[in-house]
């Protein structure tokens, strides 16, 4: 847990409850990034779905914190809200679609120049974008294992499925990801 | 040791999440196994690739955005009456105290727990015996997860949904309770038909059927399933989302929707348009000939009226070519688009001029909608359309 992350405690949380701006404050600066993070990457890196997204998970938040009765613990609440908040985003603009087609994925996040020259930077902008192509049930396990870095068990909480579940999807979005990125598979695409 | 493969625990092993025992044999396997360390190899470059996925910042003017908008919902924390108004709600309590107890006793409904610590939903008989798994219901009873309840020709049911609502079951039917939480309730429906009154935030209660997901958004409707899987909901007030995948139906309160196994929703449609009407839209949604479900679409044009233009958006997205440029200009003269709405950029399925013609065409789609206070509409609005933008657009400048 990050130490920002040991801020949030049941105090906080109470204080959230009752209406506290200052203390949801905290709640927002410790994990926005996080959230951010998530809804960047569910969106195909269209930062403005994402600015979105995140303003109306948190503004859900503020008003369903009042429900949150501790019987779990707050992030995986949180993550919970965040994952639905992500699929019902994507259903919205994906009910427009035809029968049979996809959802083409816009650009990942903007590439600035300067990152360019660094390949694991060009590394990173690749796998941002391969994680875009995935279906977000492998989607979301990743990025809930490698943005917040939830253990197995609390990804299966989050998502409402099994430990098992989790390791299968993750297995296969790392095959599919090594798939797509294959020709990343060679030290010289590292750098090294 | 080399009987049993390891592919499905390759991840787990990466993340350290096997055991120690586990992560020996699974060691050890791979060193004998060509296949498996073949995957194992592919996944670990997987592993490698996602550990190079950033954490990105969040713009600095979220919080500026977003404070504005907390704003307006900081009066749900304050009390919204005076001191002397809770006293006077205080008397009035105490003399409902005893009312209030025996309707606790009478009919709870929110999620209990089971002797075995499951959660489960409290059960009422209506008619005749229904069924628990094996245990019949005399009067009252409690359906856990994971367990059916099942009604014959004679009996039926009333569920109460947690604190939310409660699901009427009639006969013939056979439902089992998938999830009761806070944060969602769910059913499937595996065939027969129930009536669910809801009276929660949307997207709390869903029931499951074979063919497709019913969301509630705040309503009361009715949902029947055949042997075939297929179903048919009609929405008396609200709005329900019918899911499967990738494909998703609004329905409105006066209107229906049927769905087909492995199709998913077909097009929503307000059950008083015409019959042929209606026999088209079938045609449209379900015959496999495509020649066919041109034609019937050119039925179903000329007996549109002006309200069932909500067909007609769904079917924008849905029907490609000449067709849609049929259903657009059918649309345009029933419901003329808004400013900013253009041919070309519909027929291109351009999503902010579909949305803003939704838009417009909803209120009359709500106008038709009786009985439903103008508040939960527009709840419904600022969910399904997006609340922080439309908060945004009602902010002061």
């Amino acid at each position: 847990m990050m130490v920002a992350e040991q801020l949030i405690d049941g105090r906080v949380i109470e204080a959230c409850q009752q209406g506290d701006r200052a203390a949801f404050q905290l709640l927002f600066e410790t994990y926005k990034d996080k959230v951010f993070s998530i809804a960047v990457y569910s969106s195909g890196g269209d930062r403005a779905v994402a600015d979105d997204v995140t303003q109306q998970i948190f503004l859900k938040l503020f008003t369903a914190i009042r429900q949150f009765r501790g019987d779990s613990e707050f992030t995986t609440w949180l993550y919970r809200l965040v994952v639905n908040a992500c699929l019902d985003e994507r259903r919205r603009r994906r009910r427009l679609l035809p029968w049979g087609e996809t959802v083409a994925m816009r650009n990942p996040v903007e590439k600035k120049p300067q990152e360019k020259q660094y390949a694991r930077l060009e590394v990173a902008e690749a796998v941002r974008a391969a994680i875009g192509e995935l279906k977000p049930k492998f989607r979301l396990p990743i990025l809930l294992k490698y943005i917040e870095g939830l253990s197995y068990e609390e990804i299966a909480s989050v998502m409402g499925c099994s430990k098992g579940t989790v390791a299968s999807r993750l297995n296969r979005g790392h095959s599919q990801l090594a798939k797509r990125l294959s020709h990343l598979n060679n030290p010289a695409a590292w750098g090294e | 040791m080399f009987s049993k493969h390891v592919t499905k625990d390759i991840s787990a092993y990466c993340h350290g999440e096997l055991s120690n025992e586990e992560s020996k044999q699974f060691a050890e396997h791979i060193i004998a196994c060509a296949k498996c360390r073949a995957k194992f190899e592919e996944v670990k470059l997987g592993v490698k690739l996602a550990e190079q996925l950033p954490q990105l910042s969040a713009p600095d003017h979220l919080w500026r955005e977003l404070e504005p908008l907390l704003s307006r919902h900081q009066d749900e924390f304050r009390p919204r009456v005076s001191a002397g108004q809770l006293k006077a709600a205080a008397a009035v309590l105490v003399l409902l105290s005893a009312w209030g107890v025996w309707l606790i006793y009478s009919n709870r409904g929110d999620a209990i727990l089971t002797v075995d610590g499951k959660p489960a939903w409290r059960v009422k008989r209506l008619d005749g015996t229904p069924t628990v798994g094996t245990e019949r219901i005399s009067n009252n009873g409690e359906l856990a997860v994971g367990e059916w309840l099942e009604t014959d020709g004679n009996s039926r049911a009333q569920i109460a949904v947690s604190s939310i609502g409660s699901v009427d079951i009639d006969e013939n039917t056979r439902v089992r309770l998938l999830q009761t939480q806070p944060t969602e309730h769910r059913l499937e429906l595996a065939r027969g038909k129930m009536s669910a009154h809801i009276w929660a935030p949307p997207r709390l209660f869903f029931v499951n059927t074979p063919s497709a997901v019913a969301a509630d958004l705040g309503c009361a409707y009715t949902l029947e399933v055949d042997d075939q899987g297929s179903s048919l909901l009609r929405v008396t007030s609200g709005w329900v989302a019918l899911e499967l995948q990738n494909r998703e139906s609004i329905v409105p309160a006066g209107a229906a929707c049927e769905t087909r196994p492995s199709l998913g929703p077909g097009t929503p449609y307000f059950e008083d348009s015409a019959a042929g009407f209606k026999d088209a839209l079938k045609q449209v949604d379900f015959d496999p000939d495509a020649a066919a479900r041109s034609s019937a679409l050119k039925a179903m044009l000329d007996q549109a009226r002006t309200r069932d233009t909500l067909t007609l958006w769904h079917l924008l997205t849905r029907v490609e070519g000449e067709d849609r440029a049929r259903v657009y200009d059918k649309m345009a003269a029933l419901f003329p688009p808004p400013a900013g709405v253009t041919r070309e950029g519909v027929l291109a399925l351009n999503q902010q001029m579909l949305d803003a013609w939704r838009d417009a065409m909803e209120t009359t789609w709500m106008g038709i909608w009786k009985g439903v206070p103008k508040p939960l509409a527009e709840a419904y609005w600022k969910t399904k359309n997006g609340l922080s933008r439309r908060l945004k657009d009602m902010a002061p400048k």
